[in-house]
């Protein structure tokens, strides 16, 4: 098997007919590389032109740069397989996550903490955000370990309709609580405006990069990690998340020893 | 008593500056993170008389006033424990995880969790953030896998499992009244477990086919598990990490 190299919108551009295309090139990779445009329209009985236009789509100026690109593809997968650029070592796994870990840890610093943590000591009712997916999957993580450290008031808040209706009802002596992974996801981005406009305190949970979300928010934890997914379904690194939420406990608990900061 | 506030002691302050003085002092940490609205309500006066009171000590204004209270924090709580501590001291922890992890454990279980055969997750309580953030990622992986939240389905499931069925368990005590009966029916049908656990003298790791034991510790507040497995989270990580490795062609 080869890899061309091809990125989700350029599949996605692709017509039901050049998708076959696709699929016949990487079945026979090899017969692909020694035939003619004519040779390969006969076999799989489409057109040289849609032939043509499937190469161009993929980047190539014809025919020939197509096949040229696949014999230097089928050299290189001939010689060892580790010299892939996709593959990762174990070690290298473990490296990149310790350093989204680590800048992670360096942005948590400096007073956010303490400014959540003073949220948290308040008896004011916080409101999660649970927009379904593996994002729930955190706020359900957040809300078993406040529970289990003895705050009150907090509620938890599933679908768009009742997160807006909640929302639109309540006072500046609430706070929301939002995570996103990217930053943007349009629900919340639509629920921490109408916070906003009610001047309801947000702290939130975001990507490092400039975000709509960090923006309006009154205290914003960000994240390193990279986003990635498996044509469509998404599976970026949680963990720096739930290190975040992890942190906000273990201070929020430390908080109420005496002694502890703040 | 920090120097911020020490000049302001020396000078000749009427009764509501002394009153704000007073009020600065007792509540330090609080006042760098208030506005000064919240404050002038609190000590009943206006807004002005506060930003009189800064430049009276030398400032430009209450911004300049909570810029300075917070520096001056942050150095007075270098000699005292503070939340940058706690932020250092969890990383260390996490660093001491990570080393003591063996490659030959993980492959093996990742090879185990990548095969064909079918697959349950287990993890209940606060592990079952662990054990859903896992077969949420792998089904997101196109890996079809079971989440089991109960104990008693669990132990029902064993009865009549199949032997190339891989059971995935997540438990924090491992607990050998609440589990042992589970691992002996596995082990009986000949079903494959992994066991990720945090106590290394767990009695059902010996009934196990392999695993990970990671350096959470088992705490508990007001008799609740405050346990935040962040050893555990970070293991099946590195697990996901692995399998989408093994993608055929990257996104």
């Amino acid at each position: 098997m080869i890899i061309l190299n091809l990125d989700n919108s350029t599949i996605k551009n692709l017509s039901t007919n050049e998708l076959a295309v696709l699929r016949y090139v990487y079945d026979h990779t090899s017969e692909v590389s020694n035939m003619s445009i004519q040779e390969l329209a006969k076999k799989i009985s489409y057109s040289t032109s849609t032939i043509l236009r499937f190469c161009k789509k993929l980047g190539f100026s014809g025919f020939s740069e197509f096949k040229y690109a696949l014999r230097s593809e089928i050299q290189k997968s001939d010689v060892p397989k580790i010299s892939l650029p996709n593959k990762r070592s174990s070690k290298m796994i473990i490296n990149s996550l310790c350093s989204d870990i680590e800048a992670t840890s360096h942005l948590l610093m400096e007073g956010r903490l303490d400014a959540a943590i003073r949220y948290l000591n308040s008896d004011i009712p916080i409101y999660l955000w649970s927009p379904g997916g593996l994002t729930s999957v955190l706020i359900d993580y957040l809300e078993m370990l406040l529970f289990a450290s003895g705050r009150q008031n907090v509620h938890k808040i599933e679908t768009p309709k009742t997160a807006n209706h909640v929302i639109s009802n309540l006072g500046p002596d609430n706070i929301l609580f939002v995570i996103s992974s990217t930053g943007a996801y349009a629900p919340t981005v639509k629920l921490v405006k109408l916070a906003n406009m009610n001047h309801i305190p947000v702290i939130s949970i975001t990507p490092y990069t400039n975000n709509t979300i960090a923006n309006l928010s009154s205290v914003n934890f960000c994240f390193f990690a990279n986003q990635r997914e498996n044509n469509g379904a998404e599976y970026t690194s949680r963990l720096p998340i739930f290190y975040t939420i992890s942190m906000i406990i273990k201070c929020y608990l430390k908080s109420k020893e005496p002694g502890g900061p703040l | 008593m920090i120097p911020l506030l020490e000049k302001a002691h020396s000078m000749q302050l009427t009764e509501m500056e002394q009153h704000i003085l007073t009020y600065f002092e007792d509540n330090l940490s609080t006042v760098a993170f208030m506005n000064l609205e919240e404050l002038s309500h609190i000590l009943y006066t206006s807004n002005a008389t506060i930003v009189r009171f800064c430049k009276k000590i030398g400032l430009n204004g209450f911004n300049e006033f909570k810029y300075q209270l917070k520096k001056e924090l942050s150095q007075l709580k270098q000699d005292s424990f503070s939340s940058d501590d706690l932020v250092r001291q969890s990383l260390a922890t996490f660093k001491d995880n990570i080393e003591s992890l063996h490659f030959e454990d993980l492959e093996e279980i990742r090879s185990l969790l990548i095969s064909n055969r079918p697959l349950y997750i287990y993890g209940t309580g606060l592990s079952c953030t662990p054990a859903r953030y896992l077969q949420n990622a792998l089904t997101n992986l196109d890996r079809s896998c079971i989440l089991i939240e109960f104990t008693d389905l669990l132990e029902a499931i064993t009865y009549n499992i199949k032997d190339d069925a891989i059971l995935f368990i997540i438990t924090t005590h491992g607990d050998a009244d609440r589990y042992m009966q589970i691992f002996e029916n596995a082990k009986q049908r000949r079903t494959t477990v992994i066991l990720i656990t945090c106590r290394e003298d767990s009695p059902l790791l010996p009934f196990s086919s392999c695993s990970i034991v990671t350096n959470d510790k088992n705490k508990r507040y007001h008799n609740t598990d405050i346990n935040s497995r962040i050893g555990i989270l970070t293991v099946i990580q590195i697990l996901i990490e692995m399998i989408a490795n093994e993608l055929p062609v990257k996104a």
